[in-house]
């Protein structure tokens, strides 16, 4: 839809990230956060990444945008392109005018996202005026629409309030306001439902899964909860230790996980179809340090499918069935791809161990 | 505020609640705060009101020697026949000129420095940091003796002297600040719509940093009165002896201590008051303004 710019390297995606590296060293110590991720999104898609805390998923976000901490935080390889333009290269003022009208961002916490001695006015208000050359009165009615959008009553009174006159679920509805108000081409949620309770979460995804839909814009959702993911996401990636472990429709990855990591996460939430009192099945252990550079399968420890070299090797994500077609990154028709070189069966997914015989 | 843009003030002036109608509410009902208002506000009108209520010039001799409090001389005469009561309020003027304008100053130049450190980071803050650290290490009074020994004695030497003795406090207060928020998360929602630093230093970071300056600037007022009065006593005074300065005339009627105590007793009852004033009314602030210390 927006692909005028397209390039041979990006294949005319919106967005590609490939063997994305981040590490955080200090005092002589690395973080392997981000150990090669690569994946596409078009425009209007909705990407869901999963994945329990500390797989790389926000850090992954941070460094589309290059706000890595500093100067902990690098980008040590790979790539990051959107429509073909290199972002981990450019300059700090270049990057500025791609952050907020290109790639926009939501937080987690709406509690503590805005600024709390500085009214909604002026923090949308400079916001446009950052990247628009508009005056303060265009910038103002433009303020007004946006808080209508995003569903805010008395959007003229209200503008006029401190963050903290706001309830969280409205806060997080101006900071969907704030995000899409230069129509950037893609939005990236970390976690945007996480702090909010279970109605307001059902209000604010029905809104931001309108907004997008109108307007065209891609989406990366970042979630752990995948009943979310489910309703909102048109493909997922499934995040462990820094990788992309498995990757595929939403449809696909909830009906034939493969990576006995999602087998594990798919099992360890409540089911409305599963037996009532029946118990939720945890991923015994802990993900892995990621201070230790990684050597074979991080999930190789946790894992009840792992074989001798698991622990030696780490497997390349790839097709599963060993199919012949040509791999597909984005859309409705992606191919379904996972990280291993055992992957679980369909008829092991709902045992959740390797059935007997296997090993 | 200095940050505080064009666009913006017409909706300051409105605004319906806020932090500062709060903090103004909460400092209302703390006594020992209003005791200090009370102090305050009995220095700022002796200071500037004393060309008005002053019975005589500060350097008019207009009574016997040393002579105790009378209707004509409230609080008595100096060893030159001089009235006591309108030194004092001459006395008030010079202290919240000097007091004023060293506060301001070092406000100036520590909110500057702290900053430049606390905002970049890197190397500009260690050089900053170990340069607070090598003042803050040398005790302000030290500091102020040197400075005035250095450049002469005078007004504006005094105001340079006990400045550059606070600055360090202000930059280090400042920088730790703006440390924390660095990480807070609507400074790195700022960044993600593409805000500019500079910006995004005086727009989101210094704002939030200011409420404890205020407090500390108070506080400092205080020591500020203080250090003066000691700079004075200590000969390092205006350089005019006969300056109504509360050091320099501490000094002066200390000799008489045993004939006429009364000279200390109001002078130095002036610099107490001025300075429990402030400092009640710096710990007030800090109680109303912090919001981890709310209700």
């Amino acid at each position: 839809m927006t692909e005028k710019s397209a390039t041979p390297v990006s294949a005319g995606h919106l967005l590609t990230v490939s063997d994305l590296t981040v590490r955080f060293r200090s005092h002589g110590e690395a973080v392997y956060a981000v150990n090669g991720v690569s994946f596409d999104l078009d425009a209007g898609e909705t990407l869901g990444v999963a994945g329990e805390s500390g797989c790389g998923k926000s850090v992954t976000n941070l460094a589309i945008l290059g706000l890595l901490p500093q100067p902990a935080g690098r980008v040590e390889a790979g790539s990051v392109q959107l429509s073909g333009r290199e972002l981990t290269t450019l300059r700090e003022e270049e990057l500025r005018k791609v952050r907020g009208s290109e790639i926009a961002m939501i937080f987690q916490d709406p509690m503590t996202s805005l600024n709390p001695v500085l009214r909604i006015e002026e923090q949308l208000i400079e916001t446009i005026r950052a990247h628009r050359d508009v005056t303060v009165q265009a910038a103002r009615e433009r303020a007004i629409e946006l808080l209508v959008a995003v569903g805010v009553a008395n959007p003229e009174s209200r503008l006029r309030s401190y963050p903290h006159e706001f309830s969280g679920g409205m806060r997080q509805r101006v900071m969907i306001a704030m995000a899409l108000a230069l129509e950037p081409r893609i939005l990236i949620a970390d976690e945007p439902t996480t702090a909010l309770d279970v109605t307001i979460q059902a209000q604010v995804l029905d809104l931001l899964r309108r907004l997008t839909a109108e307007r065209g814009t891609a989406t990366i959702l970042v979630t752990h909860d995948l009943g979310v993911l489910a309703g909102m996401a048109d493909r997922i990636n499934v995040m462990y230790a820094g990788k992309v472990i498995e990757s595929g429709t939403t449809e696909e990855l909830f009906a034939h996980p493969r990576h006995p990591y999602t087998v594990g996460l798919l099992r360890s939430i409540p089911r409305l179809d599963g037996e009532a009192g029946g118990k939720l099945v945890p991923i015994e252990g802990r993900p892995p340090d990621l201070v230790a550079e990684p050597v074979g399968c991080s999930f190789y420890a946790r894992c009840a499918w792992r074989q001798e070299r698991c622990a030696l090797e780490a497997p390349a994500l790839v097709q599963i069935d060993g199919g012949t077609q040509p791999i597909v990154t984005t859309g409705a028709g992606a191919t379904h791809v996972a990280a291993c070189f055992n992957p679980v069966a369909q008829a092991e997914v709902a045992e959740g161990r390797p059935a007997a015989g296997r090993r | 505020m200095i940050m505080r843009g064009a666009l913006v003030d017409p909706v300051m002036a409105s605004a319906p609640s806020g932090l500062w109608r709060d903090a103004l509410r909460r400092l209302r009902r703390n006594r020992l705060a209003m005791i200090g208002v009370a102090c305050m506000t009995l220095f700022f009108a002796a200071a500037i009101l004393a060309p008005v209520i002053a019975p005589y010039a500060s350097n008019d001799m207009s009574g016997p020697s040393l002579s105790g409090p009378s209707a004509a001389h409230l609080f008595g005469t100096d060893l030159l026949g001089r009235d006591v009561f309108s030194r004092v309020l001459y006395g008030a003027q010079i202290s919240l000129f000097v007091g004023v304008f060293a506060v301001v100053l070092a406000l100036i130049i520590g909110t500057t420095f702290g900053a430049i450190a606390g905002g970049y980071g890197g190397r500009v803050d260690g050089i900053i940091m170990r340069a607070t650290d090598v003042l803050l290490s040398i005790p302000t009074i030290l500091l102020a003796i040197g400075i005035v020994t250095w450049l002469g004695q005078g007004l504006p030497q005094l105001v340079l002297a006990i400045a550059v003795g606070y600055a360090p406090v202000f930059a280090r207060l400042l920088r730790g600040s703006l440390l924390a928020l660095r990480e807070a998360d609507y400074v790195i929602a700022a960044r993600t719509i593409g805000g500019s630093n500079s910006r995004i230093l005086m727009r989101h970071m210094l704002p939030n940093a200011l409420t404890p300056l205020i407090v500390q600037a108070t506080l400092v007022l205080a020591t500020a009165i203080i250090d003066i009065a000691g700079l004075g006593f200590l000969g390092l005074g205006p350089a005019d002896p006969r300056t109504p300065e509360w050091g320099t005339m501490l000094v002066d009627a200390r000799r008489f201590m045993q004939t006429a105590p009364h000279i200390v007793f109001f002078i130095g009852g002036a610099i107490v008051i001025s300075a429990i004033g402030f400092n009640l009314l710096g710990d007030g602030l800090r109680e109303s303004l912090d919001p981890k210390l709310k209700r």
